[in-house]
């Protein structure tokens, strides 16, 4: 079942997003060329927040260590060692409204 | 661990905040200035308990030089330097201010920057522990993995430690690690009237153009400092083979030099110059250069006035107080980093007008690298006086003897009507004395109001707080 998270509205081109969902760890929401992507907001190396980090390039780069994600395919680059790729949500743009699919965990889309 | 030390803090979690030093007071060193006789005790070159003054009263606060801000143009980039010995990285920052820190990480204090210089960096982190720092000196997280299940840590208010003060003048980035210093500007004094020469003589300012030249000689750092400060004299002797090599004759004090040479002094920082248009630039070896600079002296007319635009290309010389040195003319920017009374990193930048034509900044480049680099004549010439004098005054019974700093005891200039302290003709020791007579106002004074009203400070000034 998908739920809503925030306005697409919020999320500007480049940003990354912390939201807050009950019964859920942190999501963060990124546009990147127009397009959403949803994604927990925690580094799959430790737990470092991925919305303090930036969008460069297509990828997400944490900002504690520099690993880096594809946007997407979630592979990761320049990652500290023990370092995974990063998983994404199921989402989409409905009327304005950011939605995923939360339940089950992330998978890569 | 903290028994005693720690109270207040909660749970005994650690403060910290930066920790600046404190300035004290050292008579018996200013003592070894002797600007009666006109004599500097040889000590002040060679003694550790002297050095060790100097990089707490001198370089823990005095304005240092960092870096060109055309060095690091984009945030994230940066170079790594000193201010004395401690170790400094200065970065762009994304609104595009320049901050600085010291590169050492707050956890067991090893560096953080392992490069001299790079661009677009996101950050800085610790090969130690994997603190990882953001380029505005913010610790952004550690390895990952502990302190994060530690409930007790404190992320927040742990850093680099960042320099007191910061600031630009036309370019050139100054940072102090005294917060009670006063503004660059301030500190700088009327001695930016002379500093124009070089950096304002065109309306697209400067830029520093090549790598930076880094080399190691055995002296101490106030010999190089006191030479371009205000020795002109030695080129006469030291440089005349080499320049007979390069311009195929002697070194030349134009034909104006009883008119128009002098030396000026502001709180310790100096020029000395003979006016005589395009003495320095001639030894690059480039005829194309002295066209440039001659064309250039005219332009200049408008922004600097007669006099200045007889500067850019002179036979000249200057330090600002304590370490950073340039030759108008010749373009070499330089800062001689001490490393022990008897040691010195120096470090060597060519600067350009960014709106002088592509081989012209070329011409400098090499020109430069010719002359005042490690493998420049003039700099191996100097380079050697300077180990030898450093050298020989560590001996028991030489350091006892006087040295003589007293050509151009009768020199002062009371009608010209220049910024600072002036002295006819550029052959003289004026401008030493003054510079050695501000290093001892720095061993003598614990504070500002002191240190910015002494015997250095500008004629004017005294005139108008002798008013007040």
């Amino acid at each position: 079942m998908m739920i809503e998270l925030c306005d697409s509205s919020a999320i500007g081109e480049g940003e990354i997003l912390r939201v807050d969902v009950d019964d859920f760890p942190a999501i963060a929401v990124a546009r990147h060329e127009g397009a959403l992507y949803v994604f927990p907001d925690r580094c799959p190396h430790a737990d470092e927040s991925l919305a303090e980090g930036w969008l460069e390039d297509g990828r997400v780069v944490c900002g504690v260590h520099f690993a880096e994600f594809e946007l997407g395919t979630g592979a990761v680059h320049n990652p500290p060692v023990g370092c995974p790729n990063l998983s994404f949500f199921k989402c989409e743009d409905r009327d304005g409204k950011v939605f995923a699919t939360l339940a089950g965990g992330p998978v890569n889309v | 661990m903290c028994e005693g030390g720690c109270k207040g803090a909660a749970k005994g979690r650690p403060d910290m905040k930066p920790v600046y030093p404190r300035a004290a007071s050292y008579p018996q060193y200013a003592g070894l200035v002797d600007r009666k006789n006109a004599q500097v005790d040889r000590q002040v070159f060679v003694s550790d308990a002297v050095y060790q003054a100097e990089l707490q009263q001198i370089f823990a606060r005095a304005w240092l030089f960092l870096a060109h801000e055309s060095q690091i143009p984009n945030p994230g980039d940066f170079i790594r330097t000193s201010m004395g010995e401690d170790d400094v990285i200065v970065v762009r920052q994304r609104d595009k201010s320049v901050k600085a820190f010291l590169n050492s990480c707050p956890h067991r204090g090893n560096r953080v920057c392992m490069v001299d210089a790079g661009t677009k960096a996101r950050g800085f982190i610790c090969n130690y522990h994997g603190w990882s720092f953001g380029i505005d000196g913010a610790l952004r997280g550690t390895d990952g993995k502990v302190y994060e299940k530690d409930q007790s840590f404190e992320k927040a208010q742990i850093g680099l430690t960042p320099v007191a003060q910061i600031d630009s003048y036309k370019g050139l980035i100054f940072a102090t690690f005294d917060p009670d210093a006063p503004s660059l500007a301030e500190y700088l004094g009327p001695f930016t009237w002379y500093m124009d020469i070089m950096l304002d003589n065109d309306p697209e300012g400067t830029e520093f153009v090549g790598g930076a030249i880094k080399s190691e000689i055995d002296c101490n750092w106030k010999f190089p400092a006191e030479n371009f400060v205000g020795d002109i004299l030695h080129a006469f002797w030291t440089h005349q083979s080499g320049a007979q090599a390069i311009l195929g004759g002697g070194v030349d004090l134009g034909s104006r030099y009883d008119e128009l040479a002098f030396q000026a002094s502001v709180y310790g920082h100096g020029i000395e110059t003979n006016l005589d248009k395009v003495g320095n630039t001639r030894t690059l070896g480039y005829p194309e250069l002295v066209d440039y600079v001659f064309d250039l002296s005219e332009k200049a007319k408008d922004r600097l006035g007669e006099l200045r635009a007889r500067a850019i290309g002179a036979v000249s010389s200057c330090t600002v107080f304590p370490n950073f040195s340039f030759l108008p003319g010749q373009n070499t920017f330089r800062v001689w980093h001490p490393r022990g009374p008897g040691k010195i990193e120096l470090v060597v930048w060519t600067l350009v007008n960014k709106s002088a034509p592509e081989h012209i900044k070329e011409q400098y480049r090499k020109g430069v690298m010719m002359t005042f680099s490690p493998g420049g004549v003039f700099e191996m010439d100097d380079g050697e006086n300077w180990e030898y004098s450093t050298r020989v005054n560590q001996g028991f019974v030489t350091r006892q003897q006087p040295l003589h700093y007293a050509l151009g005891l009768e020199s002062a200039d009371l009608e010209r009507d220049l910024p600072g302290h002036v002295h006819k003709g550029s052959l003289n020791d004026a401008n030493q004395r003054l510079f050695y007579t501000r290093w001892a106002e720095f061993m003598e004074y614990d504070n500002w109001t002191d240190l910015q009203s002494g015997e250095t400070a500008p004629p004017q000034k005294k005139a108008v707080e002798a008013a007040e």
